[in-house]
């Protein structure tokens, strides 16, 4: 949708966020944004608090503190008009069982005031994209499979193309080709739409997110990039050797080409023993090491750095002690 | 209230499709033909005070009790406990438009009820030959019972609609749907028992509970008499009951 107005420094802002349910508080003092266009995976162990964040983002349960907004509008105080700029898919995604999906779709579009000239075209174009028009369009959502299911929730989301789209948990339940589609769908609304996810397929999220927002226990543990965390979380590079080389002599290679190199055996086989290298993950030795280990006469067999993906860095982030949590 | 129309539509359009709306009108009009038929055979056996369509109309309790909490029971409890409701309310339509909506499709599905049952006195002089019987459908009597129904209606619905927001459980909502309009229909006459006269305390009931008298009303429309403080009573009590309803959404939100 065409909109003169300037773009809002974020596309949604959580300030201070706190939630509490009796004496239970499921998000505490949460702030976070997420640019305009930006690709955000909202990440967390299961009862982190993901599913209340997002229901408060998209309007749909009170916070008890702090300020939500979506483009720049106040979720509490103009509601409508916050949700006028969004789209919220959520966990379970209810859908009403016994209306087709195309018939769905029209609600929806009318409901999130598509110009009722557009709304043949939009739920035309909504289905095709979620490739439901060839073999769901016009059956009752209830008789859908979950994968189904999720694309009529994701459809709905994209109807009004809204500024800002938030999906909880889009790909559960769908299988490996289905999540392969879902994927390339939201990979597609980069630059377009704002998108806040959250999954449990960590994987996923490393594919299509531009920044990760990691909380556990209802608080911020971490957010950025995940080459940036990556780098704040988990200060080592990790490099597997595999030599028939003693320990000593692996140390003594490694200290030579980085003084803060550790060496650990990690187990034997057939006269060749497997070795981890920890190396700073600054050190200009992670370039050199292999050289340097054949330099030193080891007869070497294998030298690979170890990868560090989305889940190292969830697992080291949520494993921070409350002291280490730091406010942004 | 913009996306009034739209939401009113489906749910036209959604009571239309659904078998329980179907059975409701089946239930309906099986036991007011009974009632009805019933009423003619006493009028032909013995002079009654009443024709057979104010007879009817008296027992307007009977359908309201039985098949009203089966139109209303559905409206919110079931969209609570499937989740659809929360998912509607992430769009920009209001719950209040949502409420109304709601209120007016049931309402006139229930109108749509009254207005079948309008053919059996037309139905019932064809079947006894007796075509033209001013006594059997007499159009003061049929008219204004047809308004007392839509006019007490306002609040019978708003007041099924509240209870269905109250649960995620339809048949719990059909049950406070029940209590509730047995405890209105029956307040005028419980009030009119008490010996509020000889209770100087009480004496503030005296005019209130003269205002409840539902069976007064009904009597008054199906004569022709129009007054306009039954309309104030159900029209303000259906906007409070709508109100309280409303309320009751948006805390769920």
């Amino acid at each position: 949708m065409a909109d003169a107005a300037p773009l809002p420094e974020a596309a949604v802002a959580a300030e201070r966020l706190t939630k509490r349910y009796g004496s239970l508080t499921a998000v505490e003092d949460l702030t976070f944004s997420v640019a305009p266009g930006e690709i955000v995976g909202f990440l967390g162990p299961n009862g982190a608090g993901k599913s209340s964040t997002m229901r408060i983002l998209a309007g749909t349960m009170a916070g008890t503190s702090g300020r939500a907004a979506i483009w720049g509008v106040s979720v509490a105080l103009e509601p409508a008009e916050a949700k006028r700029h969004m789209a919220y898919m959520p966990e379970n995604n209810p859908l009403p069982e016994d209306l087709k999906v195309e018939e769905y779709l029209t609600l929806r579009a009318r409901l999130k005031d598509v110009p009722a000239d557009r709304v043949a075209a939009r739920v035309a174009k909504v289905m095709e994209d979620c490739d439901l028009a060839r073999r769901a369009a016009r059956q009752l959502i209830g008789q859908l499979s979950k994968g189904f299911r999720q694309r009529v929730g994701i459809a709905d989301a994209l109807l009004a193309e809204p500024k800002v789209v938030i999906l909880d948990e889009p790909t559960i339940g769908l299988d490996p080709h289905q999540i392969v589609g879902i994927r390339d769908l939201i990979r597609s609304l980069r630059g377009k739409m704002a998108v806040l996810i959250s999954s449990h397929i960590l994987h996923e999220v490393e594919q299509v997110c531009d920044k990760v927002v990691i909380i556990n226990r209802g608080r911020l543990v971490a957010q950025g990039r995940p080459a940036d965390l990556r780098r704040e979380l988990i200060p080592t590079a990790n490099f597997t050797v595999v030599t028939r080389a003693g320990l000593a002599d692996v140390t003594r290679a490694a200290v030579a080409a980085e003084p803060a190199a550790l060496v650990e055996a990690l187990g034997e086989a057939d006269g060749w023993t497997r070795y981890r290298l920890a190396l700073p993950a600054a050190s200009p030795a992670r370039e050199t090491l292999a050289g340097a280990l054949i330099a030193a006469g080891l007869p070497l067999r294998e030298i690979a750095e170890e990868r560090i993906g989305l889940e190292d860095i969830f697992i080291a982030a949520t494993r921070r002690a409350p002291a280490d949590l730091r406010r942004p | 209230m913009r996306h009034f129309r739209t939401l009113l539509a489906h749910e036209l359009r959604a009571a239309a499709l659904a078998g329980g709306t179907w059975v409701s009108a089946a239930l309906f009009l099986a036991l007011m033909g009974a009632v009805h038929w019933f009423a003619v055979l006493d009028g032909a056996e013995a002079p009654q005070t009443a024709t057979p369509l104010e007879a009817t109309f008296q027992l307007f309790w009977i359908p309201l009790l039985c098949v009203l909490p089966l139109l209303t029971m559905r409206s919110f409890a079931e969209e609570r406990r499937q989740g659809t409701l929360a998912a509607l309310l992430t769009t920009p339509a209001s719950p209040a438009a949502v409420v109304w909506a709601k209120f007016t499709a049931v309402w006139l599905t229930w109108l749509a009820f009254w207005l079948a049952f309008a053919a059996f006195p037309a139905l019932v002089a064809q079947r006894l030959g007796t075509a033209g019987d001013f006594r059997l459908g007499d159009p003061i009597v049929l008219g204004g019972g047809l308004a007392f129904i839509a006019v007490s209606g306002l609040l019978h619905v708003g007041l099924g609609i509240l209870c269905s927001c109250l649960t995620r459980s339809s048949a719990l909502a059909a049950l406070l749907t029940f209590v509730g309009l047995l405890a209105f229909t029956a307040a005028g006459g419980a009030l009119e028992k008490l010996p509020i006269e000889s209770w100087d305390w009480l004496g503030w009931l005296r005019e209130p509970a003269a205002h409840l008298r539902t069976f007064s009303h009904m009597e008054d429309f199906t004569r022709g008499i129009v007054d306009a403080r039954p309309f104030v009573l159900y029209a303000s009590g259906m906007l409070l009951c709508l109100g309280l309803a409303v309320l009751t959404v948006e805390g769920q939100e």
